[in-house]
């Protein structure tokens, strides 16, 4: 008996032990490069080593992959927590696919700036802010640039890489180039096309991934482009020759979130990972360690990192900013001239 | 007469069960193919008709994609290109499927390897190999620069050129495979009596070897043209942005737009591209033999 009991015992332990580790695995969706072993180092150990959670990295997909994989599963894509943008959380929370969070659920979202946090909506937690910038190698361009128009320059011909109208920094820039030359940011994006079609006359082609451009500009081929801030930053302190600016015409933000699908299977970790993600330390370390801008106001970070992120509600005044949601339903529109004006004109 | 009364109906409830029982390792692959293939299929006819907006049935998908000019563009593109390589194929597999299947040479079996060896590397990294090779700054462009005999490079990459390379080096071990065992088919003895007859070695193969090696000239056709219309990763990578043709344009409405009724009609276009295809190619096949008298 005592025997039985002892083994009936281990099972009943071991049963439970293994439905309690199950149900304390979280699986987190991003990205993979120099962001994984960053957000291994700085943000998932401290909350494994904090929560007991543990956590499977899955760095499988781009965000609109992974958002595409939440729609064809109807918010049960495998994943518990997943990084995207604001515009795919918008379009994600009116499909009802992804949680709401509230300041029940997500005690740290209170702490962000209102202003940021309900640009990306009620199912968006604002984890970092970037925005894009204009890149340029310093040992081929000598003095310093401040304005977009250096990419129209006769000596940059064939010495500029654009994204393709797959990659969100496409349209951006169609955007900012539509303000600059007396359009607006939605309705009237005439004029940035325009200039974008003779600015497709100075580029060497076009890439989707943000990782195949920046190789244009580490191998020398390319003297300047637009791109996001964090990367640059990296890029700079990897030691190559660039620079980057935020262009006194104006440019645009990119906002990027934490979101819950509806289906996640470990939705309270989930919502733990979330509100971890955004305490004030996590926010420093991520600022500091992935070189990008923060929602959360109260943050301390040396001078010389803020002088460059957006961390402040000032900073992001400085930036255009479209409605995100029109933006994303003028998009097919937007793809197909960019095909006729823009690619059409490359060629 | 008893005899034979009693014994009929004994006999056809045993041959009924064994006709039904000759179906029976059928099921599993029919489940397989209703379950993934059937379904599906179904569910991407009946999502085209969705309109990509409120998800009511429409005909706007269909009616964007045959009025549209760039989807036009892009359909022309893949018809271009998936003819480009089935006719490459077959061309280059053609000598090297003749040398595996009537040769006796000890070089038969390294010539076979090196045949089939591209096929044991996947199909990015070889496309990755010849974006090495065909890009601005690649192998060919750099020692024609290096030499003198251009000074800027050639548009190798990101076009249709750079595409049917690329798409033909992946297919090719099928088309050889193809005419290889077509060939095999054809009994030998046919070619010795018609040079015992006088013919030329050449002659022999334009009018007995060629023939009746149509079926497996068919079939490299086909299996090319089909493969590389439904491609992905080669036109993404080596055909870029300027170079778009319907898979690609496939991969962007669902994964960028969000656009799966537009997507499936694509789809839908190439399926149905791709059988006409097969039905000609049959069709062609045999008014060939038939013209041929083989």
């Amino acid at each position: 008996m005592p025997i039985t009991k002892r083994l009936f015992a281990s099972v009943v332990f071991t049963a439970g032990a293994a439905s309690v580790a199950h149900a304390e695995q979280l699986v987190v969706n991003s990205y993979g490069g120099p962001y994984e072993q960053i957000i291994m180092e700085r943000i998932i150990e401290p909350f494994q080593k904090m929560t007991g959670i543990s956590v499977v990295y899955d760095s499988v997909g781009s965000a609109s992959q992974d958002y595409a994989k939440i729609k064809a599963t109807r918010g049960r894509p495998g994943f518990d927590v997943v990084v995207m943008t604001a515009s795919q959380s918008l379009d994600g929370c009116r499909e009802g696919l992804l949680e709401k969070f509230s300041a029940k659920t997500v005690p740290n979202l209170v702490k962000l700036n209102p202003a940021i946090n309900r640009i990306a909506g009620e199912c968006g937690a604002v984890h970092e802010l970037q925005y894009m910038s204009l890149m340029w190698r310093t040992d081929k361009i000598k003095s310093a640039p401040t304005s977009w128009s250096l990419l129209f320059q006769p000596e940059l011909k064939g010495k500029v890489i654009l994204p393709t109208f797959q990659n969100i920094m496409a349209a951006n820039l169609v955007q900012a180039l539509s303000v600059m030359n007396g359009g607006d940011l939605l309705e009237n994006v005439a004029p940035g096309f325009t200039a974008m079609g003779k600015l497709a006359k100075q580029t060497v082609g076009f890439e989707q991934s943000s990782a195949v451009m920046e190789t244009y500009i580490k191998d020398g081929q390319v003297w300047a482009m637009p791109f996001w801030n964090g990367r640059a930053q990296l890029l700079m302190d990897s030691g190559l020759p660039v620079d980057y600016t935020r262009p006194k015409e104006g440019t645009i933000p990119l906002i990027a979130t934490l979101n819950v699908p509806t289906g996640a299977e470990n939705k309270a970790a989930a919502m733990k990972f979330v509100d971890f993600f955004l305490e004030k330390s996590s926010q420093e370390a991520w600022v500091t360690g992935y070189k990008v801008g923060s929602a959360r106001p109260d943050i301390e970070v040396p001078d010389s990192v803020r002088a460059r992120q957006i961390t402040t509600e000032e900073d992001l005044k400085k930036l255009l900013l479209p409605d995100l949601s029109i933006t994303a339903t003028k998009l097919p529109e937007w793809g197909d001239r960019w095909e006729r004006d823009v690619v059409h004109a490359a060629n | 007469m008893s005899a034979v009364v009693t014994e009929m109906p004994a006999a056809a409830p045993k041959g009924r069960r064994s006709s039904l029982g000759g179906y029976v390792p059928l099921v599993p692959p029919l489940t397989v193919l209703l379950i993934f293939f059937a379904i599906p299929i179904g569910m991407m006819i009946g999502i085209s008709f969705q309109d990509p907006k409120t998800a009511a049935w429409s005909l706007v998908s269909y009616e964007k994609f045959f009025t549209d000019n760039l989807m036009i563009a892009g359909l022309l593109r893949t018809l271009v290109m998936s003819g480009l390589v089935a006719i490459c194929v077959t061309v280059m597999a053609y000598p090297v499927g003749y040398f595996l299947a009537r040769s006796t040479s000890r070089w038969r079996a390294v010539v076979f390897a090196l045949a089939i060896a591209p096929e044991l590397a996947g199909v990015v990294l070889r496309t990755y190999g010849w974006l090495i090779i065909l890009e601005d700054r690649g192998f060919i462009n750099d020692a024609l620069i290096w030499s003198g005999i251009v000074l800027s490079p050639l548009p190798l990459a990101k076009n249709l050129f750079g595409v049917v390379v690329g798409l033909t080096h992946v297919v090719l071990p099928f088309g050889i495979l193809a005419i290889m065992t077509s060939i095999q088919g054809i009994d030998p003895n046919l070619e010795k009596a018609a040079q015992i007859l006088g013919a030329s070695r050449l002659s022999v193969l334009r009018h007995v070897v060629f023939p009746l090696s149509v079926p497996g000239i068919v079939s490299s056709l086909l299996i090319s043209f089909t493969m590389a219309a439904s491609a992905y990763a080669t036109p993404a990578l080596l055909g870029g942005a300027r170079f778009k043709v319907l898979a690609t344009m496939i991969y962007e409405q669902i994964m960028f737009y969000t656009n799966w009724p537009m997507a499936a009609v694509m789809a839908l276009v190439l399926l149905v591209l791709m059988l006409a295809f097969s039905f000609a190619g049959t069709r062609a096949e045999t008014r060939l033999h038939k013209k041929l008298n083989v």
